[in-house]
């Protein structure tokens, strides 16, 4: 019969063993500490992402609910009864379409003026050296620090003067006093990151400095324009008060258009709001999904040289 | 290192330029040539003109826009005459009108709760209606809800108030067998609702600052003013009686917290309060968005509970009124303003499709408004005693509600002591008036 017990071992052996052990629980205690921070990242990425959705979910949830169970209280956080019937209503309502086109339009033309005007002025404050450059550049942010309601109340006036009230003008005028300022200072950042190098090379090749601007600069700094545009044309797709203010409803932009639509003087629609919200957001994602990575790269371009 | 990039003297510049800005853009304003001199957009102009322009909030909303643009349409063709209706987010309402009446945009016959009647009358643009009013046939109490500084600036629509709106079915099962009539009876008859258990809110009383406004007539039941003449008297012993009052309903869960007029009437809605405070219009809103088809036969006004019997109850003034820019069409708008709230036909209609009590004495008799029991009664018990704010006569009334409200909620969420925030509230309202 042959013996199982097992042979005691060497001392270079029960260093081994001792060694292996040792680095099987490191090993171990690696695996567990890795595991740890691994459900720590996945809880926090959990509790974020459930908090920066939770309005979305919220929104969706509404828009697809009754309005009784709308109105539950205390709600509740998951509708028992789903009907679509808040997004059939919407095909419907021609006016939210009025709304919606005048969005397009006005914050499209914000867009583009805010880029254009901001194009120049960032290349100048970037590229040029003049006298009082410095404080234009600060006058240009300082306008960020006018309450709104005083340039509202300015532009009221003066627009009214002007017979521009009620026109897309008047929109898209006020809309630039506050999306101008952070394009130029955005632009002017991814203007600084182009070597001056590059100009000069282009200067001695004999390019006007018109042509180094739309040719050589402008197509370099796109990400950047781009996504400046973005940030423009999404201000104004959101702004509320000066399109309320400015605007008669045949001029009206969705966010007031939404608010008069559903919110009363009794009764607030909030199902049939949630659903016009959640259509009218759709061209706004679709323009991110397409657009963010030059979003990200235009907003971040200018801050590292 | 890194630096913002902006230097203490640049930040320096740019505050400079931002307070020179400010000025600059406040100048600007002020040079751009008045409205009132360039034509069109005047509120001067053709006082005979036919043509009017119509200011409404509820042009805006799904339930009132039909009937208001019949009452338009039918006044354009009987008259050969165009109104053009223009609108305004209810909540944006008020600033809205304020800057363009100012601006010289707005003529014709405004749509005015009564709560904001003297803050657009002290802009001076309304006319005087007084030699226009005794057409109407308007109730007494209608037709104080358009006067301000003893001048009749407003013809009343609609003319009801915020009172108490109870559920007879919970009433009937907690063994109440009558309203409560004193703030004695009421507590004892929240205490029998709270017995019901099934997180039954008894008084789904406002307790969110938006609605903490609502104070103010509890406030008025136990003795407090408000003011007395020029002087405040939130802060006396009445008021802080008050508020330790609601503060004991909350803390013994007879009402609940971070209740605004939304959730109450959700929980009113859903079987889940037996009182909450809302305007007459407060029947068809909660009934509509409630499953229980049967709850709008269950709905009573109540009177406010007074402190002691023989008391008078007290209840916010509440309603519509129909203002008159001086100016264009003013003549034209005046006689719509008129027929709009004091013609029986018009008022009828007006009232079948929006359940809004009419403010002439053959309005409310005519027989579509009579058989209506609960608009009846509502309009005998509540509105009878109603009374406006005194704080409507003020331009800053929304801050100072605010000011008082979350004075209110303070001691409720045991952040302050009654007296202590009593005495806050009036000195925040003190300076708010004098300002």
């Amino acid at each position: 019969m042959t013996s199982t017990t097992s042979t005691p071992l060497s001392g270079t052996g029960r260093l081994k063993q001792s060694a292996t052990s040792a680095g099987n629980t490191s090993r171990r205690r690696i695996r567990k500490d890795l595991l740890r921070s691994r459900i720590a990242a996945w809880t926090a990425i959990l509790v974020i992402g459930a908090f920066g959705l939770l309005p979305v979910y919220w929104l969706l949830a509404t828009a697809l609910s009754s309005p009784e169970d709308a109105f539950q209280f205390p709600p509740k956080l998951i509708p028992t009864h789903i009907t679509f019937s808040n997004f059939t209503a919407l095909a419907d309502n021609d006016q939210l379409i009025k709304y919606m086109i005048n969005s397009l339009v006005v914050a499209s033309i914000t867009a583009v003026l805010s880029v254009v005007v901001a194009t120049y002025m960032g290349y100048s404050f970037s590229k040029f050296r003049y006298r009082g450059r410095r404080s234009l550049m600060h006058m240009v942010l300082a306008s960020q620090m006018f309450p709104q309601a005083l340039l509202l109340v300015t532009l009221y006036a003066v627009f009214s003067s002007f017979g521009l009230l009620n026109t897309y003008t008047a929109l898209v005028l006020s809309f630039t006093t506050f999306t101008m300022p952070l394009c130029v200072w955005m632009l002017k950042g991814i203007f600084d990151t182009i070597p001056d190098a590059l100009l000069e090379a282009a200067s001695i090749d004999g390019a006007s400095r018109w042509r180094t601007l739309h040719s050589i600069v402008a197509p370099l700094a796109a990400p950047g324009m781009i996504a400046a545009g973005l940030f423009a044309f999404v201000r104004g797709w959101n702004d509320f008060i000066f399109a309320v203010t400015l605007a008669d409803k045949e001029k009206q932009t969705l966010p007031p258009g939404l608010v008069s639509t559903y919110i009363g003087e009794f009764q607030a629609a909030w199902p049939e709001l949630m659903a016009a919200s959640l259509v009218v957001s759709i061209p706004v994602v679709v323009a991110f999904m397409f657009l963010q990575r030059y979003l990200v790269g235009g907003m971040t371009a200018g801050s590292v040289k | 290192m890194t630096t913002s990039g902006i230097s203490r003297r640049g930040a320096l510049r740019m505050f400079g330029i931002g307070a020179l800005g400010v000025a600059g853009v406040g100048a600007l304003g002020a040079c751009a040539p008045s409205p009132s001199n360039s034509g069109s957009s005047s509120n001067g102009g053709d006082t005979k003109s036919k043509d009017f322009d119509f200011t409404s909030w509820s042009l805006n909303e799904e339930a009132a826009r039909p009937s208001i643009e019949k009452i338009i349409a039918a006044w354009e063709k009987a008259e050969k005459s165009k109104v053009r209706a223009v609108s305004y987010p209810y909540n944006e309402y008020l600033s809205q009108l304020t800057l363009k009446l100012g601006g010289g945009e707005t003529t014709g016959a405004i749509h005015l709760d009564i709560a904001w009647l003297a803050a657009v009358a002290q802009m001076g643009k309304l006319a005087d209606l007084g030699s226009v009013a005794p057409k109407g046939g308007y109730t007494d109490v209608a037709l104080k809800s358009g006067v301000y500084d003893g001048k009749q600036y407003g013809l009343p629509w609609n003319t009801g108030s915020i009172g108490v709106i109870a559920n007879s079915k919970l009433l009937e099962k907690a063994g109440i067998k009558k309203h409560p009539t004193t703030v004695e009876e009421f507590e004892d008859a929240l205490r029998a609702l709270k017995g019901l258990g099934g997180g039954v809110v008894p008084y789904a009383a406002a307790t969110k600052v938006a609605q903490l406004k609502d104070i103010f007539p509890w406030m008025q039941t136990f003795g407090c003013t408000l003011m007395d003449g020029q002087k405040v008297t939130i802060g006396d012993d009445a008021s802080v009686d008050a508020v330790t009052w609601y503060k004991k309903l909350h803390d013994a869960r007879l009402i609940a917290a971070d209740v605004d007029r939304f959730d109450a009437r959700a929980l009113f809605g859903q079987g889940k309060a037996a009182f909450y405070d809302d305007a007459v219009i407060g029947k068809g809103v909660t009934s509509a968005q409630s499953k229980d088809k049967t709850l709008a036969d269950a709905m009573q006004p109540m009177q406010r509970p007074v402190l002691r019997s023989g008391d008078r109850p007290q209840a916010l003034l509440w309603g519509g009124v129909i203002a008159i820019v001086n100016g264009k069409g003013q003549d034209a708008a005046t006689q719509f303003a008129l027929h709009t709230t004091s013609d029986l036909a018009t008022t009828s209609e007006y009232f079948a499709t929006r359940a809004l009590p009419p403010s002439t004495t053959a309005g409310l008799a005519d027989p579509k408004v009579a058989k209506d029991t609960f608009t009846t009664e509502w309009t005998e018990k509540i509105t009878k005693t109603a009374t406006g704010s005194p704080f409507w006569q003020f331009a800053q009334n929304a801050q100072i509600e605010e000011a008082v409200a979350k004075q209110v909620q303070a001691v409720l969420v045991g952040k302050s002591k009654p007296k202590d925030a009593m005495k806050k509230a009036g000195e925040e309202v003190a300076a708010l008036i004098k300002r």
